[in-house]
């Protein structure tokens, strides 16, 4: 980036990003420093993904003309803590109107790789067209700026993702970290769900795969579809001096509210998103076979209490970062030492590929994770398809579908993974609404406008219909219902419209949610870092603006690609068969719901005007 | 009074599960809540008698008041 005002806000196009395009097709490549068109471009990531994407008109996400977009955001690479997002965006393989077009997507993930590609002097690269060859990119810094080079990777060919990695490591040891899909995303045609992966310094040191992801969306798929394996991203650290200022706000990070409860246990922490399951286990909340809790206590098995006593489980971090909420679950040998490396226990992985498809054995969801991690899957998707195939065949015991696999059936379930990733199960692979769509029985699949829904019940939380980039983490209103008790439709539609949509600036920054989770990005601490970094005036309030012009931005995206009102809403078992096991009041009746619908949009749609260039 | 305290999660760590307490009448929850040594940050929700509540309403004699720790996504 390159700054001559300090007020981006007023002058954005006094600040320069540097991008370089390259179409896969010949090798060309374009390097040039683009002014910002407004702030949303200074921050970066999806704020400025999504003015690109908007400029085109994709009616397929496997074509020429859709790019994919890798970006880093403003403080990505920066000495303020948790500062490693890398951005993936382009038009997405699996999330798609009913009327069959695409959506912009965004997916994002740490490790190191964010640092090191902005550390190369590259603040975007865009990948244009189709490689007739599978080939890798290397992104190296040089005296003369940053340089892009496009490599042959037959050799990376069916490999998993960690691998790829462990061969590219050999190649371009220790100042270079990586990005890659798996055989997943290689199988683009018959996968809408990979992922890419990115390297951590943990894993590059201990050759354990542990790696970090950016899931959603099937970004991964459509880095398959263009026949780019991997990239590598070398670069000397240049990570500033830390100021007093910054030194401050890392501080607060660690110790203060913002990631307290997601420190490890040992520390006085929460231990991470795993400490979900106990909360919302009170409720009858943790979803079960395909998001039907029974309220008993089956759930539990898979609490942290009973895991560790099996295993052993080691708290650690991203490269840099003080909070440690990572639960990476290891053998626990029969002298009582750590053995080899099984998985990593988030929420969100470990019931929608446990609990929720019927597994109890923390071994065995460990195992799942591992293959879908391996593979590149988006967890997510994967694991809501799979149990919606779970919840069909019970429903169906005369006439199943696939192989026939059941709720709890670990081996046949971790057959339908090794096919899905393999290629040879679309059924599975193009995710839980095509799939829903061809057995005609759509009311119990459970994904909102194509995206599957992450591990919290649709009944707790009806603001998933306005999420932009899938469940919880484009609109945090996830822990309205359950956390904060509110079940009046007044909270409801402020939660929408005006304080849970800002969660989305985390990924337009380059900062990780839990910098400040329940703030988002405009507070003091992101104010004091962008003038600590980069000597940028930026109040609160302009951030807000930024961010939620970036959210309606999204959202008129959608409405672009042939949205309709009606599919801004929750999977139709909620109100056909309400759960009475959930403990929780009931906000999504249909009345609930289309009020709703009506009051935010009501506030959301004057405000889309404008917001996307002309056709 | 008497008071039904159910602790979640790892608020039950080096305290209890559940137990039944005495506490002066008009007992705030923020007063159980300090009593226990629970920390402000990691407190997400205060439930009495199954209802959702304040860290600063006023306890009752027989009522069932359960913390539990915050979540987040992710």
């Amino acid at each position: 980036m390159k700054y001559f005002s300090s007020d981006p806000a007023a002058e954005p196009a006094s600040v320069l990003y540097s991008r370089c395009t390259v179409d896969l097709k010949n090798g060309e490549m374009r390097f040039e420093d683009v002014p910002c068109r407004n702030l949303e471009d200074v921050l970066g990531g999806f704020g400025r993904s999504f003015q690109i994407l908007a400029e085109r008109n994709i009616s397929h996400a496997y074509c020429e003309e859709n790019p994919l977009i890798v970006n880093t955001g403003l403080l990505t690479g920066s000495s303020a803590m948790t500062g490693m997002r890398t951005y993936f965006s382009g038009y997405s393989p699996i999330k798609a109107s009913k009327k069959g077009l695409p959506a912009a997507m965004w997916s994002t993930g740490s490790g190191n790789f964010g640092a090191k590609f902005k550390w190369t002097g590259l603040d975007e690269l865009i990948f244009e067209g189709r490689s007739p060859k599978p080939v890798y990119a290397l992104i190296r810094e040089s005296a003369e700026g940053p340089l892009v080079e496009l490599k042959p990777a037959d050799h990376l060919l069916g490999l998993t993702t960690h691998e790829k990695m462990m061969v590219l490591q050999k190649e371009y040891g220790s100042d270079a970290h990586f990005a890659a899909i798996g055989q997943a995303g290689e199988q683009w045609q018959n996968v809408y769900m990979g992922a890419v992966a990115l390297s951590t310094d943990n894993q590059l040191k201990s050759g354990e795969d542990k790696m970090r992801f950016a899931g959603r969306g099937g970004m991964g798929s459509l880095m398959g579809y263009k026949n780019l394996l991997a990239l590598v991203a070398r670069s000397s650290d240049k990570l500033k001096p830390l100021t007093p200022e910054v030194r401050n706000v890392n501080i607060n990070v660690v110790k203060g509210g913002g990631s307290t409860r997601l420190q490890p246990i040992s520390r006085g922490g929460g231990g991470g998103t795993w400490a979900a399951y106990d909360v919302l286990q009170v409720f009858n909340a943790v979803p079960v076979n395909n998001f039907r809790p029974q309220g008993n206590d089956l759930p539990e098995k898979l609490f942290r209490e009973r895991v560790e006593k099996q295993f052993d489980i080691k708290s650690q971090a991203c490269f840099r970062c003080g909070i440690t909420c990572h639960n990476n679950i290891h053998e626990k040998k029969e002298d009582g030492k750590s053995g080899r490396f099984l998985a990593k226990f988030d929420y969100e992985p470990l019931n929608l590929l446990g609990t929720n498809i019927g597994i109890h054995d923390a071994g065995q969801a460990a195992r799942l994770i591992h293959l879908s991690d391996n593979y590149g899957m988006d967890s997510i998707s994967l694991g809501v398809t799979i149990s919606y195939l779970l919840s069909y065949n019970e429903r169906h015991p005369d006439k199943p579908l696939l192989n026939g696999a059941t709720f709890g059936d670990f081996e046949k379930i971790k057959e339908l993974i090794d096919q899905t990733a393999l290629g040879t199960l679309p059924e599975i692979g193009r995710g839980s609404k095509l799939l829903s769509e061809s057995t005609g029985e759509t009311s119990y699949a459970y994904h909102v406008k194509g995206l599957e829904l992450p591990a919290y019940q649709p009944e707790t939380n009806p603001g998933y219909a306005w999420a932009i980039a899938g469940g919880h983490m484009s609109m945090a209103t996830y822990g309205l219902l359950t956390r904060e008790g509110k079940s009046d439709m007044e909270s409801w539609v402020r939660g929408i419209t005006v304080d849970k949509l800002q969660i989305v600036g985390f990924d337009m920054i380059g900062l990780c949610k839990f910098f400040d989770i329940t703030k988002g990005i405009c507070t003091q601490m992101v104010v004091d870092c962008l003038k600590s970094e980069f000597n940028l005036d930026v109040t609160t309030e302009a951030l807000a603006a930024a961010v939620r012009r970036a959210f309606l931005r999204g959202l008129a995206l959608e409405l672009r690609q042939g949205y309709q009102k009606d599919e801004y809403t929750l999977p139709a078992e909620v109100w056909e068969r309400p759960n009475p096991n959930i403990k929780l009041p009931n906000i999504t009746t249909p009345d609930f719901i289309t009020e709703l619908q009506k009051r935010v949009w009501e506030i959301f749609e004057p405000e889309l005007e404008g917001l996307l260039p002309e056709a | 009074m008497t008071l039904t305290i159910q602790l979640v999660g790892v608020f039950r760590s080096g305290r209890f599960n559940d137990a039944v307490r005495e506490y002066p009448a008009a007992t705030r929850v923020r007063e159980v809540v300090d009593e226990l040594g629970i920390p402000g940050p990691l407190l997400g929700i205060v439930l009495i008698n199954g209802i959702h509540a304040g860290i600063e309403d006023i306890l009752n004699d027989g009522d069932t008041l359960c913390l539990l720790p915050f979540i987040d996504g992710g």
